[in-house]
């Protein structure tokens, strides 16, 4: 690596040992496979992976204005109890998206934040964002990104893998709620915030399938990494953490969804909804494209022909017209085709109507799919 | 990492096997090494092509790679068994994993191509 700037985690160091082939991701020096992409994947679907997530961002939010303050950046309803997780957006006023993040509240005046990983470029984008529009709002927020190490611990064995070692019943845990509980390595004890959410896709609300995000405190995290490890999981690269994600449709920051598009463009309603009393930065273009529908609209595309669908390439209409472009393309190793998302003039979004993508000046030819492309135990 | 002796190399990580005025191309065990599993080969159309001109691209997971012509010729057959088996790119780049042949109409320009340790020598 020659890049001067590049920022490591923790756990850099032990992914260089475990054999990790590493690159300069967002400015980030990031593993993007161990065995391989198709590899890490399968064994993610298969099994479970330990995925190295600290390059995202974390952010604690004290005080008695927290849900408020959370009801008007976001563009979900805030309204979950404590110990719950809620998948939000964060939108300019225009409804393009500043960032997409789960809450996790603690209480009605404590929740704490996790979003996207942010390039030295945009450093601070999200933090200063919240920061700005604290106003009267009686909110403090913290910065906890540099001080904790996450992890996402992914694939169907999770539950078997992890609770031995955890002093909570994690099969008590819900989908979409958190706990604090501690790992319990030859009785020592390390806090650990553990939340029953992901982006892998292998979560199905069926209890014995849960899988988790994890956050500790820097200092316990080789200790963290090395115990999970020896439960028998993998470590999974940022590679399969993309086809497994785009395999369930779960948008991308950056690709399906920037400061372009907006979150209903981004097929993405259900996170858009109106709350009593409170408007919402967005509000009135999400709420407005939301009941009219959008220009443009995301849709999951299979290729028909052979080739690989990269963000960027062109799609055109049968007709001949320019009619947007692919957001987020892979081959999907679970699915065994090539899969992707793109955004399209809305006319042209019906299931089941084929259209072109221009590969390298070449016309290959295309059909929309009902999206996810997979869902646990069942592959579209 | 192997390099076989016996061909010629380019700097952008092609592998060139002359016999007669027949060159045989495929992409060297640092290049399939680098751009991880191979998912996909784009095979290029048969027919006349300059040296320098992208004649195929390989497509792992996460990348392109292109293929460019070491010599120019008529394209005379390509490896079709790639079509179903991209991943002979990966497991036997020297073998199996060929990607097309040319028919060189101007042999003097392989004369050009690196050994195995000049182009070593750029890794």
């Amino acid at each position: 690596m020659t890049e001067t700037n590049i920022r490591k985690t923790t756990l850099s160091k032990m992914h260089e040992k475990l054999g990790a082939k590493m690159v300069n991701f967002e400015d980030w020096y990031m593993p993007v496979k161990f065995e391989g992409v198709i590899e890490d994947h399968t064994w993610t679907r298969e099994h479970a992976g330990i995925f190295d997530i600290s390059h995202m961002t974390e952010f604690m939010l004290e005080g008695p204005d927290c849900i408020p303050f959370l009801k008007h950046m976001m563009t979900n309803s805030v309204g979950i109890g404590d110990f719950a997780a809620q998948y939000q957006h964060m939108c300019y006023p225009n409804g393009t998206v500043v960032d997409d993040l789960y809450i996790y509240r603690e209480s009605a005046e404590k929740v704490r934040i996790i979003a996207n990983a942010q390039t030295l470029e945009t450093d601070g984008k999200d933090f200063n964002w919240l920061k700005e529009h604290i106003g009267d709002y009686k909110v403090n927020i913290t910065d906890l990104s540099l001080e904790r190490t996450r992890f996402a611990f992914q694939g169907p064995e999770t539950l078997k893998l992890l609770n031995p070692i955890t002093d909570t019943d994690l099969s008590q845990i819900k989908r979409f709620r958190w706990c604090y509980t501690n790992l319990i390595v030859n009785s020592e004890k390390i806090p650990i915030f553990c939340s029953r959410t992901g982006y892998s896709g292998e979560d199905d609300w069926s209890d014995s399938l849960a899988s988790f995000e994890i956050s500790c405190k820097n200092k316990y995290a080789t200790k963290v990494y090395q115990i999970f490890l020896d439960t028998g999981a993998k470590p999974i690269g940022l590679g399969a953490r993309d086809s497994l994600r785009l395999e369930c449709c779960y948008a991308l920051y950056g690709n399906d969804i920037n400061n372009e598009i907006t979150t209903i463009e981004a097929n993405l309603g259900w996170v858009v909804k109106e709350k009593e009393g409170i408007k919402f930065i967005g509000q009135e273009i999400l709420l407005k494209q939301k009941s009219e529908g959008p220009y443009k609209v995301s849709v999951g595309l299979n290729l028909l022909d052979k080739g690989i669908l990269r963000a960027g390439y062109r799609i055109i209409s049968l007709g001949g017209k320019d009619i947007g472009h692919i957001t987020s393309g892979t081959f999907a190793p679970t699915l065994n085709k090539t899969v992707g998302l793109a955004l399209i003039n809305s006319e042209y979004k019906a299931i089941g109507s084929e259209l072109d993508v221009l590969i390298r000046g070449k016309k290959k030819r295309a059909v929309i799919v009902k999206t996810p492309f997979y869902t646990r135990g069942k592959k579209n | 990492m192997e390099f076989p002796t016996d061909l010629k190399y380019q700097a952008t990580h092609e592998w060139v096997k002359i016999e007669g005025d027949i060159a045989t191309v495929g992409i060297s065990d640092h290049a399939q090494d680098q751009l991880g599993e191979i998912v996909f080969v784009e095979l290029p159309d048969t027919g006349v092509l300059e040296k320098g001109a992208v004649a195929a691209n390989v497509e792992s997971s996460k990348a392109v790679g292109e293929v460019v012509m070491p010599v120019s010729g008529e394209v005379t057959a390509v490896n079709e068994n790639l079509e179903d088996e991209p991943e002979k790119v990966n497991s036997s780049p020297y073998g199996e994993g060929w990607i097309f042949k040319i028919k060189m109409s101007n042999p003097s320009e392989a004369d050009s191509l690196l050994d195995v340790a000049a182009y070593q020598a750029t890794l």
